[in-house]
């Protein structure tokens, strides 16, 4: 009796201990120092062949310098990424994201401020493209820094423009709407087969159109949302008067609804299906990779015929890099930052994804010369019509607010002037800046 | 022997070894308790505070009283997704009853094959929520889908489904009525536990087949039924996935479909808490969604006294 109440405790003991062990271990993370060698962790969004080509690069680094070893993770997953900077300590040291989410996430403490680390190096910040720098900044305070930078030109089909006799992309507002109706192709029945201008994004094509009509989403000083700009209505006009409602907002959305995945071999701009989209860098290294026989072109997007002084406009998103506030390493995950986000490190990075470079000294470089029709994303850095979003707390709300009301007018019902009247009252409700 | 004709030493040793199998249960069951507090309970403590306060997760919560419950009073887009949720609830729920009690007395009849007919019909039920989801939106796409090709062969009108906001709440309740065959095999279960010689004595009494059916096996069955009901209720005031999946535009953002029109209760409480940062607002929104649903509950379980056969009589 005795030996079996012992044999009871001893069973209950090590079922307590072992209940503790397990929720011990569930705390603990990596990043401890091994040979002298302080461990950072990367976690990064790129995944495939993106990560293929980071990984490279942190080889390059780890072998560059006997202080520091980065260990790259790939770890496709905003909320994850978002939950492990909530822990008092975080699984990761550096991590990227997109420009616009500087402002929200260092407005409530996510980020390390990195100015004592740019000052204590003597980093010089004016190399940087201004309108993703300025991205980079919260309160006067730089929060990240760009590793690569994006925008948006037209592409066309040359097949389908020759096919229509259109001898040039279109330079103006005007000549764009005309190819777009010379482009469009309905069949017997009114389903369209062809559409002049494709819609990869909904919120960057219209915002852009909006940057390129002489609107701006964030205010004269972009701190403010002012998506009730007249250019910017106009530019969604736009869009409506020479698509949604010329065609019917039902068949357009039919037949976007049956594309194929965006950037696959049934991608509609590589498919044929349509003549015209705006988009970014990305897409002359993608189209050989996947679209090698399509014979495209790129041009700087259209303005109106009156304000030639617009010429050149496009919009700038950043991929950017950042040091979490709970990270346990942050002298050495800003010495692997300068590293990437140095001239060396981002022209391999930015050559190998096929993104821009996010300094102004790396635009004429021959690093891109092997990349078809590159030029003319790089040369537009150098515009000064280059816009970027505000990055501001408010900055996530109002992209899903826009979203939502560009897809009320896209589906016809919503006119323009009331869609983005109603953002402007939910603006409102925002968090100040 | 009653304790106090007891000698005081067996009192004592009759008491050491109860206190001692109430702590050995106890350690038992201490894993589930640990876990009970740690997971549920406290989470659920923290929200009911956090629910009074402006919170993002990376700072301390800052009390703002009832500033968040006075917020979703002037939310449209909260009332919005309240709306689109209890749509799906008032639609969802007798629709979903009525087709898997069909089933389930499609079932119970003695045909050859029923094994094969009872497992198709719980097919859908083990597909993988978000694989289902990710098929239903081919199923449903206007260009290429199924769905409206069967339509047109039948030369009705085809809807755009996931691009029509009048559509939207349509296309989630077929999706979600797809997995009804969980419950038409409770009923099923239900069915069976009828006792025949009721049927019998029915029969004789000249009850025709609708007649045996309100007056044997609808009462005889209404417990599970009620069961089914408040499940079925709660399931659908939380409703999240299936919307999600259909509304989703493009991975790691959250859409609400067109004008909102699919967006669910939870799903607005998922976007403040995880793409706002806004946890206090969630936290209270969760509060509202467990009173209502409590309520909810509490007239579903009221109501039943009147069709709810106890089996006394």
């Amino acid at each position: 009796m005795k030996a079996r109440n012992r044999l009871r405790t001893i069973v209950m003991a090590a079922a307590a201990i072992s209940l503790g062990l397990t929720t011990a271990a569930c705390g603990s993370s990596g990043g401890s120092s091994s040979s002298g060698r302080t461990t950072v962790t990367f976690s990064y969004l790129w995944s495939g062949d993106e990560a293929k080509s980071l990984e490279k690069i942190i080889t390059d680094f780890n072998a560059s310098q006997n202080k520091i070893t980065v260990v790259g993770v790939s770890s496709p997953d905003f909320q994850k990424q978002l939950a492990s900077m909530s822990s008092s300590k975080g699984s990761f040291d550096i991590s990227d994201n997109f420009g616009n989410a500087v402002g929200s996430w260092a407005s409530k403490g996510i980020l390390a401020p990195l100015d004592s680390y740019v000052q204590a190096d003597k980093l010089d910040t004016s190399d940087f493209v201004p309108a993703a720098l300025n991205q980079m900044k919260y309160n006067g305070h730089i929060y990240s820094l760009p590793i690569a930078v994006h925008d948006f030109e037209l592409l066309y089909n040359k097949t389908e423009f020759a096919a229509a006799g259109i001898s040039s992309p279109p330079a103006t507002m005007d000549e764009l709407a005309t190819d777009i109706a010379k482009l469009t192709k309905v069949d017997k029945d009114g389903n369209i087969t062809q559409l002049g201008l494709g819609n990869p994004d909904t919120g960057t094509t219209l915002t852009t159109l909006g940057y390129a009509f002489g609107g701006t989403w964030d205010g004269p000083g972009g701190t403010t949302p002012s998506p009730d700009n007249p250019a910017n209505i106009a530019a969604v006009q736009f869009y409506q008067q020479n698509i949604t409602d010329k065609y019917g907002a039902a068949k357009v959305a039919k037949f976007t609804a049956g594309w194929g995945q965006y950037m696959s071999a049934q991608d509609p701009f590589y498919t044929g299906k349509v003549a015209m989209v705006i988009d970014g860098e990305w897409q002359p290294v993608s189209i050989p990779n996947t679209a090698a026989k399509l014979q495209w072109g790129v041009a700087n997007i259209p303005v109106p015929a009156d304000q030639p002084n617009l010429a050149g406009t496009t919009q700038l998103t950043a991929s950017t890099l950042f040091i979490p506030a709970n990270a346990a390493h942050k002298q050495a995950a800003f010495e692997f930052m300068k590293y990437l986000t140095g001239p060396v490190g981002m022209a391999e990075f930015t050559k190998s994804l096929g993104n821009l470079p996010a300094r102004t000294s790396l635009l004429d470089s021959n690093t891109y010369a092997s990349i078809p029709q590159f030029s003319t994303w790089l040369q537009n850095l150098k515009s000064p019509n280059v816009h970027a979003l505000a990055s501001q707390p408010y900055s996530q709300q109002y992209a899903t607010d826009l979203a939502n009301a560009f897809k009320s007018v896209l589906d016809g019902s919503k006119t323009p002037q009331a869609a983005m009247a109603s953002v402007a009252a939910d603006a409102k409700q925002y968090p100040a800046s | 022997m009653p304790s106090s004709t007891r000698p005081p030493d067996v009192v004592t040793r009759q008491r050491t070894v109860r206190r001692r199998q109430s702590l050995r249960g106890l350690a038992f069951a201490s894993p589930f308790l640990v876990g009970f507090a740690i997971f549920i309970a406290w989470p659920v403590a923290a929200s009911a505070r956090y629910s009074f306060t402006d919170f993002n997760l990376f700072q301390p919560p800052h009390f703002v009283g009832l500033a968040n419950y006075r917020q979703m009073l002037h939310d449209d887009v909260f009332w919005k997704s309240l709306t689109n949720t209890l749509y799906l609830t008032v639609i969802g729920v007798p629709v979903g009853l009525v087709l898997s009690l069909g089933g389930a007395l499609i079932l119970n009849r003695p045909v050859r094959g029923q094994p094969l007919f009872r497992a198709l019909v719980y097919l859908p039920t083990i597909v993988p929520i978000v694989v289902s989801g990710y098929l239903w939106r081919w199923l449903l796409n206007p260009q290429y889908g199924y769905i409206d090709e069967l339509l047109r062969l039948l030369h009705l009108p085809q809807p755009l489904w996931l691009d029509n906001p009048a559509w939207g709440k349509p296309a989630i309740l077929l999706v979600t009525l797809w997995t009804v065959g969980g419950m038409t095999v409770i009923f099923l279960a239900a069915l069976r536990n009828v006792p025949k010689d009721l049927y019998e004595a029915a029969a004789i009494d000249g009850a025709g087949p609708i007649a045996r059916f309100w007056h044997v096996t609808w009462p005889m069955i209404s417990p599970v039924t009620l069961f089914q009901v408040i499940v079925s209720t709660i399931a659908y005031l939380q409703v999240f996935t299936q919307p999600y999946l259909l509304a989703q535009t493009r991975l790691n953002t959250s859409s609400g479909g067109p004008e909102n029109s699919m967006l669910s209760y939870s799903m607005y409480l998922f976007q403040n808490a995880f793409v706002y940062l806004k946890m206090g607002y969630a936290s209270a929104m969760a509060w509202v969604l467990f009173l209502v649903t409590m309520a909810v509950t509490a007239l579903i379980l009221l109501n039943a006294k009147r069709w709810v056969h106890d089996g006394s009589h």
